[in-house]
């Protein structure tokens, strides 16, 4: 019986996770188009509505290119490693109180651990083309995310000290005083750059940088194996955005006064996962590409820094 | 470094002030037009589909065919056949525009001494050839009769392209003007 609710749970989880991916593809467009003073998508469906649905049967159906010279068996399970990688993190991500998958107690390791296997997705896929432009992006990747993962487990240090616990409910409940971000600014700044640097969005998209390697380690992938990259890195940045909603926002606490006590916690929850979503779009918008060496000593000199600092002042804190 | 410097560098306000701006544009409206279903009216002197001038006493193209509109094109779009009729009169067999190859800079218009081809503001044609982009004489004249023509024609050449034969004295005062000016 146990077994049966956990399937139906898994189930619930990674419909409701696809159907996110596809309409935030959508929800970014739209944003990024009012920025710049567009109007985004308009034709497909009211408002194009519909046009998530469109582009995935485009995907769905258009031609799956192989190059000749390609190396087969790891090009074919490459997209696969991170779309796994990506979803499986929601396993352990508390959606409300009680409702997650697996309540294990190293649930920030486990996802940290999953990111940098997704890492391992984009340069096999870099390898595997046999291209240069994707070549390039997969070593990109793997120089940058090195660089940053170190940034981010650091920056989480922070959280897990004040908490004194590494499971994410334990963490959010620890919150119900007050959420972590007042504390531990610093260590949300760095979460914040080291996020978007893991899940290649702009300004660190280093590893797919359109103008300068076509699509980096995507360029020879078409149709539905694209479409899995698409949505390995759509539902990354959700986990990096859960992430930061759990550790630093509370999770799915709310104010815990009037009438926002009887709000339900789901609705607290997406509410700071979309806040931090659309900050990605809003970044998006309006920044350009970082250069390489800048990314670096970003990382190594700014980021891994100030996230030490930050350690350092949290147990100095703690000690008091 | 400064303070002043250094604050900036810290708390990152060239990015900050940046993002401030992405927002308050996301806020204005968008200068999109929904095309097909809203539309504009291009103003007169759009530079868009070719036109003939039609004579309007005797129907006919008022294009003497002198060549100068071709030679002047830098696409090379414009050809013009003619041949000696009676009286050793210059007869236009063909005046054609291969709107495809056509950069729309009117560069043609500011060539013809008589006003005879002029751009007109209708932009939205299309077809399913390529012979349907080449205008023959017949149909540069049609669209004449459909896009200008009349007042319309008037304000236009008033406006933007008086041509030399209305007021050679003034073009003639112009030249001199520019060689006084060397």
């Amino acid at each position: 019986m146990d077994t049966a609710i956990l399937i139906f749970k898994i189930i619930i989880i990674v419909s409701v996770v696809l159907l996110h991916v596809a309409y935030v593809v959508y929800f970014e467009r739209k944003v990024i188009g009012h920025m710049q003073a567009r109007l985004g998508p308009m034709r497909v469906g009211w408002h194009g509505l519909l046009q998530p649905i469109a582009d995935f049967i485009k995907l769905f159906f258009k031609e799956d290119i192989i190059p000749s010279s390609a190396d087969k068996p790891i090009f074919f399970i490459a997209p696969v490693i991170g779309v796994i990688a990506a979803l499986g993190s929601f396993a352990v991500i508390p959606l409300w109180d009680g409702f997650i998958i697996a309540d294990i107690n190293i649930g920030i390791l486990f996802i940290l651990a999953l990111s940098s296997v997704g890492a391992y997705s984009i340069i096999l896929a870099g390898w595997a083309s046999n291209s240069k432009y994707s070549f390039l992006g997969g070593l990109r990747s793997s120089a940058q995310v090195i660089s940053y993962e170190i940034a981010m487990g650091l920056s989480i240090v922070g959280v897990i000290m004040q908490s004194g616990s590494a499971r994410l409910s334990d963490i959010v409940n620890a919150q119900a005083g007050g959420p972590f971000i007042f504390t531990q600014f610093i260590g949300f700044f760095v979460f914040l750059m080291s996020a978007l640097a893991e899940t290649n969005r702009v300004p660190f998209d280093m590893p797919e940088a359109e103008t300068e390697l076509v699509a980096g380690y995507a360029t020879e992938y078409s149709g539905m194996r694209f479409g899995l990259f698409f949505m390995a890195e759509y539902a990354g940045m959700f986990v990096m955005s859960s992430l930061a909603a759990i550790c630093f926002f509370g999770g799915w606490r709310g104010p815990d006064f009037w009438i926002f006590a009887h709000v339900p916690g789901i609705f607290w929850f997406l509410l700071k996962v979309y806040a931090v979503i659309f900050f990605y779009f809003w970044i998006r918008a309006t920044l350009p590409r970082y250069r390489y060496d800048q990314l670096m000593s970003l990382g190594w000199k700014l980021f891994i820094p100030l996230a030490l600092a930050n350690i350092v002042i949290t147990a100095l804190w703690k000690l008091l | 470094m400064t303070f002043k410097e250094l604050f900036k560098k810290v708390f990152f306000i060239e990015i900050l002030s940046g993002l401030a701006l992405t927002l308050k544009h996301s806020l204005s409206p968008a200068v999109t037009r929904q095309y097909p279903e809203k539309r504009i009216t291009p103003p007169l002197g759009t530079r868009a589909l070719h036109a003939l001038t039609r004579n309007e006493s005797t129907g006919e193209a008022v294009c003497v065919g002198c060549g100068l509109c071709a030679a002047m094109c830098p696409s090379n779009c414009i050809s013009i056949y003619t041949s000696e009729g009676e009286d050793h009169k210059k007869i236009v067999d063909r005046y054609e525009v291969n709107t495809l190859k056509c950069l729309f800079c009117a560069l043609c218009v500011e060539a013809c001494p008589y006003g005879a081809v002029l751009l007109t503001p209708h932009f939205e044609y299309s077809g399913y050839s390529r012979s349907e982009f080449i205008y023959t004489k017949d149909r540069l004249l049609e669209n004449w009769d459909k896009y200008m023509g009349g007042a319309k024609s008037r304000e236009y050449f008033d406006k933007f392209w008086t041509p030399k034969s209305a007021d050679f004295a003034r073009a003639e005062s112009k030249v001199a003007e520019s060689e006084g000016k060397q």
